[in-house]
């Protein structure tokens, strides 16, 4: 476009101007992600001054094929795995029947679409902390109401798969918020006219949610997939506070900080490995990259589909 | 679609079975969304004798001393005042070299506007930046050092992208006018465009603020001297000493949720704007 702000010197102050942001982003974020992929071919330590050599792809044959610690690393991206496929599906599900039904004319809908939102802006500390208290296993509220049913259960505390199970469902309480809230904007979008037409012709809730609301939520269904799906491999914070660093329950992500920077406790202990780190964070970014563009490709045929 | 249209059907049919439905599980998911918070604030107004013996009598009496006792052993007011000044200079730092970023890219006043605006959308997709983040501000010397950590908060791809999107709705006409009037570039982003684009500008405030309060990865990483800890790292410290007395440990959590709370509800609009921004239109 045309610019209209002088000509000769002071054309370049929109590019003088845009400079500190932008260097910033090189030097802090894209930088340093771009510079894992060399880092992970090192033996780099978070010494200060400590030699860096050229390892080649020593940390990759190491992570993947190496004994216990590679089966362990593997159980890891597995469990991203499945971290991932319970979050997203539940946390979509979930999200879009409370918009359905908060997008309806309800006395009091304002209430509860703030109520399920709010634990998106409390962040993993003050959620984990809140949760450890409500699933207090000792005579705690939810293991009081367990208790009627006869079950038993240590929460956080039990084997790793219920623990691990646990988290699955505190992220899905702090998150779900967002996806009901994207999917409102999207139903928001949807005219009128079209559940007026469908009421005239004697539809079912079911007929009008099958034959309108679902196609045409395609951009909010897209989103919220995508989003959802990136956020949960890259998501261990809740790991973080609700767990610290317990054999098998960890994740890729939390594996990479705990390797990197030898934040572990219990039976699991590592020192400074940031070469292995980063090559970890390499493996977790090909996991988002072909899992993030197989669910892309996926929504534009179904997007395609649907609009063509 | 009238309230009144809605009143006359419903007194048509007395029994509405998928409003009643609704209403139901709404009731029940909202147990769940306020039974931590209510079990919270009635663990903060116990004694820890109490608690032990029965963790979820009713606090008959209120016992106010957890939030005093809390308040004073958690360091309350020293990590408070430092979450306060990461959040505030690194927001303030980011949003303003954000609006000069995003600016001449919503124009196309600079060269490659294109193709510097996808540099920061595939920013979802790359590899943690971690480590090398690490590496780099070690050998700057400012690993355990505010500045340092005040450096890592100062991008935000998803901002730009939010700004961009706004300022594309200012119409161009009102830059060919200004410069028409001998407004230079600066004064006019500055104080000609910024005041146009406040809400998206209130919008990347209130998220990237929030991301920052709420960061606990990266001081733990990077800040070792307690002098430096924000409120998070304070209160997972605190965690780790008296985590098994839960009424002064609720206390401590629910002096850092309320503020939260209340601070959310003014600022709902912005944050549900930010996170909505482009969903819609895919």
């Amino acid at each position: 476009m045309t610019y209209h702000f002088g000509r000769g010197r002071s054309r370049w102050l929109p590019y003088l101007l845009l400079l500190p942001g932008i260097i910033a982003y090189f030097v802090v974020a894209l930088g340093p992600s771009l510079a894992t992929a060399v880092f992970s071919f090192t033996d780099a330590t978070g010494l200060p001054g400590a030699p860096v050599n050229w390892v080649g792809l020593d940390n990759y044959r190491e992570f993947l094929f190496l004994g216990q610690a590679a089966r362990d690393n593997l159980n890891a991206v597995g469990r991203t795995l499945i971290f991932c496929f319970f979050v997203t599906t539940i946390q979509f599900a979930l999200g879009l029947l409370v918009a359905v039904i908060l997008n309806q004319k309800l006395r009091g809908r304002n209430f509860f679409r703030t109520l399920y939102f709010m634990p998106v802006i409390l962040g993993a500390v003050i959620q984990g902390l809140i949760w450890s208290l409500f699933l207090y296993p000792l005579g705690g509220p939810l293991a009081e109401f367990l208790a009627i049913f006869g079950v038993r259960s240590e929460f956080l505390g039990a084997q790793p798969t219920e623990a691990f199970a646990w988290v699955i469902v505190v992220q899905i309480w702090a998150n779900m918020g967002t996806t009901m809230i994207i999917f409102l904007a999207g139903l928001q979008t949807i005219s009128a006219e079209y559940y007026e037409a469908a009421r005239i012709d004697g539809a079912n809730r079911w007929q009008v949610f099958a034959n309108i609301t679902w196609p045409l939520l395609t951009p909010s269904v897209n989103t919220n997939l995508l989003l959802n799906v990136i956020g949960s491999l890259q998501a261990w914070q809740l790991f973080l506070v609700l767990l610290g660093y317990r054999n098998g329950t960890q994740v890729l992500g939390y594996l990479i900080y705990a390797t990197g920077f030898g934040q572990t406790s219990g039976s699991v202990t590592s020192s400074f490995r940031q070469g292995y780190a980063a090559a970890a964070s390499i493996v977790m970014f090909v996991m988002v990259l072909v899992i993030g563009m197989t669910v892309q490709t996926i929504l534009r045929r179904r997007e395609a589909r649907i609009m063509g | 679609m009238s309230t009144t249209t809605g009143t006359v059907s419903s007194r048509r049919k007395p029994m509405d079975w998928g409003k009643l439905a609704s209403y139901g599980f709404l009731v029940l998911l909202a147990l769940v969304y306020l039974g931590p918070l209510l079990m919270l604030v009635n663990t903060s107004l116990r004694t820890t004798p109490s608690f032990n013996r029965d963790a979820i009598g009713l606090a008959v009496q209120p016992n106010f001393e957890n939030f005093a006792e809390a308040w004073e052993k958690a360091n309350f007011p020293k990590y408070l005042l430092n979450s306060v000044v990461y959040t505030v200079s690194a927001t303030t730092i980011y949003v303003i070299t954000a609006v000069f970023v995003a600016f001449p890219i919503a124009r196309g006043y600079v060269r490659y506007a294109g193709v510097l605006l996808t540099l920061f959308v595939i920013a979802l997709f790359l590899p943690p930046a971690l480590i090398p983040q690490f590496q780099l501000i070690l050998r700057l010397g400012l690993y355990n050092n505010p500045i340092g950590y005040i450096l890592l908060f100062i991008v935000n791809p998803i901002g730009i992208v939010i700004l961009v999107n706004y300022i594309k709705t200012v119409p161009q006409e009102l830059d060919e006018a200004a410069a028409l009037d001998g407004c230079g570039y600066f004064r006019f982003v500055w104080s000609i465009v910024l005041p146009l684009i406040r809400p998206a500008v209130a919008t990347v405030v209130v998220l990237h603020s929030i991301g920052i309060w709420n960061e606990i990865i990266l001081p733990t990483i990077y800040l070792t001297n307690d002098d430096f800890y924000p409120i998070t790292r304070g209160l997972i410290v605190f965690q780790g000493v008296y985590g098994s007395d839960w009424p002064v440990l609720a206390a401590a959590v629910l002096m850092l949720t309320l503020p939260m709370v209340i601070l959310f509800l003014f600022l709902q609009r912005y944050i549900v704007s930010g996170l909505t921004a482009g969903s819609v239109k895919g």
